[in-house]
């Protein structure tokens, strides 16, 4: 078990993932664009309350935030998996040899892949279908396909971390911990 | 094949990929989605797939997870952590049992910031269980009274548990929120007087300590008025109507770097933390959400759900009756699942029966979440124990666990008095602007 302050960072979720890895340039830019989703919805969400009670209306608070909750969902998925950090019911595998663990975690890693290529399959017929139709937000006409191409963006890189992971050894092995 | 049966094939296969360390969002996704290409078409299940992504991704009410994690980030990072126990302490240390009463205690202040049950044992547990041990506590009762305290995070608010079952569920996490309230401070309650009795029966287990001050008792106070203040006007301002949950949780961030500044914690290596935490947890959290939701729609379109509401149905079996059996399966489970697997795999099944029999969806929410909780308790897996062992290192874990038996016991009164009475959960919300 780690240093249980350490473990404390998880405090909506109870399996601790690793801290977000920012040493790699995928890494950096997930991270700079989750945070500035982060406080692009703190920032929307606070005016519009303080003009909701003080007499002055910030139209399209919520488009905004919607609009920053997709940079925050597609770069979060990507930083968690760049940590190796996703939830996993460890039961049976810390019983285990690393043998059948760096298996497992092969096996969990192309499952990984697989599940994320099934989301962005349906995303991409998605898209091609709403593509023409030049799809905006009611208030504020935000183009909402370029945020479906945010996420299958972040999509991919996920599927290629997942792969990725199922090929290094060293990587399953960590995981598989 | 009757869609029944491949329902139920799905939930096996989905327990297998858990059982192999498939993570859970993972193991969601796949199983829900060739279920669905089982059920409907491939191509039926992979658009669905796809709505889902972006629906998730873009849903508004979800935006209240990331946020209300960076605020606690933001909190443990201005040193809002462990004070809590430490004032406790100063008030009712000197009573017998009383850094016992002030490690449940401070799990419920802490609680109100982290809303994680492993979170919470290891930030009080770290600060009390040594504090306790040279006070002359026996070990296994202290540790045992941490490990229950600390599942307090998991139900008061802001809960991450509630947020994720508001959102599977399609329930308002306001109204979850404030339907926590009571049951979160009565399962307090319940944990003291377990304290009270093993204390009154058996002295020996948590001794006095010196009595402080009151001096320095109101200067410990002092000290947390800050956190006090935010987290009731957070949550407070959520249950009167002020803001709705995404608003309270950016409130919160907001009124958080405030108090960081304030607390002279206010730097970039600081802030740089808190959001690479955040990011990585809501990260984990949203697969979890993509996937359980594909799977819920795949439960449902098997017509399982259905087919059990009307089997309990024409069993014409007393509700109670039938919930104290969900009560035990989910107890069984949770023997071996991860709290919010468990969460996600029986909402889609439990749930419409429990509305079938008339209960409140709101109700459900918390029962299901006081169950889940018991699950970081009792043995085999009983994370929390894990935590605490960790930091009491040479505490036997069947100290532990013999320890926690008090804690279980009220655990077991506080649920049945959560099924007995469903107005103790829901008499708050109906009262309040939510």
């Amino acid at each position: 078990m780690s240093d249980p302050i350490t473990d404390a960072a998880a405090p909506l979720h109870d399996e601790e993932p690793p801290p977000a890895r920012r040493d790699s340039v995928a890494g950096r830019v997930a991270f700079y664009i989750g945070s500035a989703g982060l406080l692009a919805a703190t920032a929307a969400d606070s005016i519009a309350v303080l003009g909701r009670h003080t007499g002055f209306a910030l139209l399209g608070a919520i488009e905004i935030v919607q609009a920053a909750i997709v940079f925050i969902a597609a770069s979060s998925m990507v930083v968690v998996t760049l940590a190796r950090g996703h939830a996993a019911v460890h039961i049976l595998t810390d019983r285990l040899g690393p043998g059948r663990r760096q298996l497992l975690s092969r096996v969990a890693n192309l499952l990984g892949a697989l599940a994320v290529l099934l989301l962005i399959i349906g995303s991409l017929i998605l898209l091609g279908d709403t593509w023409a139709g030049h799809e905006r937000s009611e208030l504020l006409h935000i183009p909402l396909r370029w945020f479906r191409v945010l996420m299958i963006a972040a999509l991919a890189f996920m599927a290629i971390l997942f792969l990725r992971d199922a090929i290094r050894s060293r990587g399953s092995a960590e995981n598989a911990r | 094949m009757i869609p029944e049966i491949v329902g139920l094939l799905g939930i096996l296969g989905l327990l297998v990929l858990l059982t192999l360390g498939v993570p859970i969002g993972v193991s969601l996704a796949l199983t829900g989605a060739i279920g669905l290409m089982v059920m409907l078409s491939p191509e039926a299940a992979l658009v669905k797939a796809g709505v889902v992504v972006f629906e998730v991704a873009n849903k508004y009410e979800l935006g209240v997870l990331p946020l209300f994690l960076l605020m606690a980030h933001l909190c443990f990072a201005a040193g809002a952590s462990r004070d809590f126990f430490d004032v406790a302490a100063r008030f009712v240390g000197h009573r017998r049992g009383g850094l016992g009463l002030a490690s449940i205690a401070g799990c419920a202040g802490f609680g109100s910031i982290s809303g994680s049950s492993l979170a919470t044992v290891a930030t009080v547990g770290s600060a009390a269980l040594p504090e306790m041990r040279r006070a002359g506590y026996n070990p296994g009762f202290a540790a045992g009274a941490l490990a229950a305290g600390g599942t307090l995070g998991a139900l008061i608010p802001p809960s991450g548990a509630l947020i994720v079952f508001g959102i599977i569920a399609e329930q308002s996490i306001g109204t979850l929120f404030t339907a926590a309230v009571i049951p979160g401070l009565s399962q307090a309650l319940f944990y003291m007087l377990a304290i009270a009795v093993m204390c009154a029966w058996k002295p020996e287990l948590g001794p006095r300590s010196v009595r402080v001050a009151w001096r320095d008792r109101m200067r410990g106070l002092l000290g947390i008025i800050d956190v006090i203040l935010l987290v009731c006007f957070v949550i407070g301002g959520l249950m009167i109507g002020w803001f709705t949950p995404t608003e309270a949780a950016s409130v919160g961030v907001l009124v958080a770097f405030v108090l960081m500044a304030i607390r002279g914690a206010f730097n970039r290596a600081a802030l740089s933390d808190a959001f690479a935490k955040t990011l990585t947890t809501t990260g984990m959290i949203y697969l979890i959400i993509i996937g359980a939701i594909l799977f819920a729609a795949f439960i449902s379109v098997t017509g399982l759900a259905d087919l059990m509401s009307n089997t309990v149905r024409a069993m014409d079996t007393d509700p109670v009756v039938v919930i104290i059996v969900i009560a035990l399966m989910l107890l069984v489970l949770g023997s071996f699942l991860d709290g919010l697997a468990l969460m996600l795999l029986t909402t889609p099944i439990f749930l419409p029966i429990v509305l079938e029999l008339g209960y409140s969806p709101i109700w459900f929410g918390i029962f299901l979440v006081r169950t889940m909780e018991i699950g970081f308790i009792h043995p085999p897996l009983g994370l929390n124990v894990y935590v605490i062992q960790a930091i009491g290192k040479d505490i036997p874990l069947g100290a532990i666990f013999r320890g926690i038996v008090p804690f279980l016991v009220a655990d077991f009164f506080h649920l049945a008095v959560l099924i007995a009475f469903p107005v103790v959960t829901l008499w708050l919300p109906s009262i309040m602007a939510v």
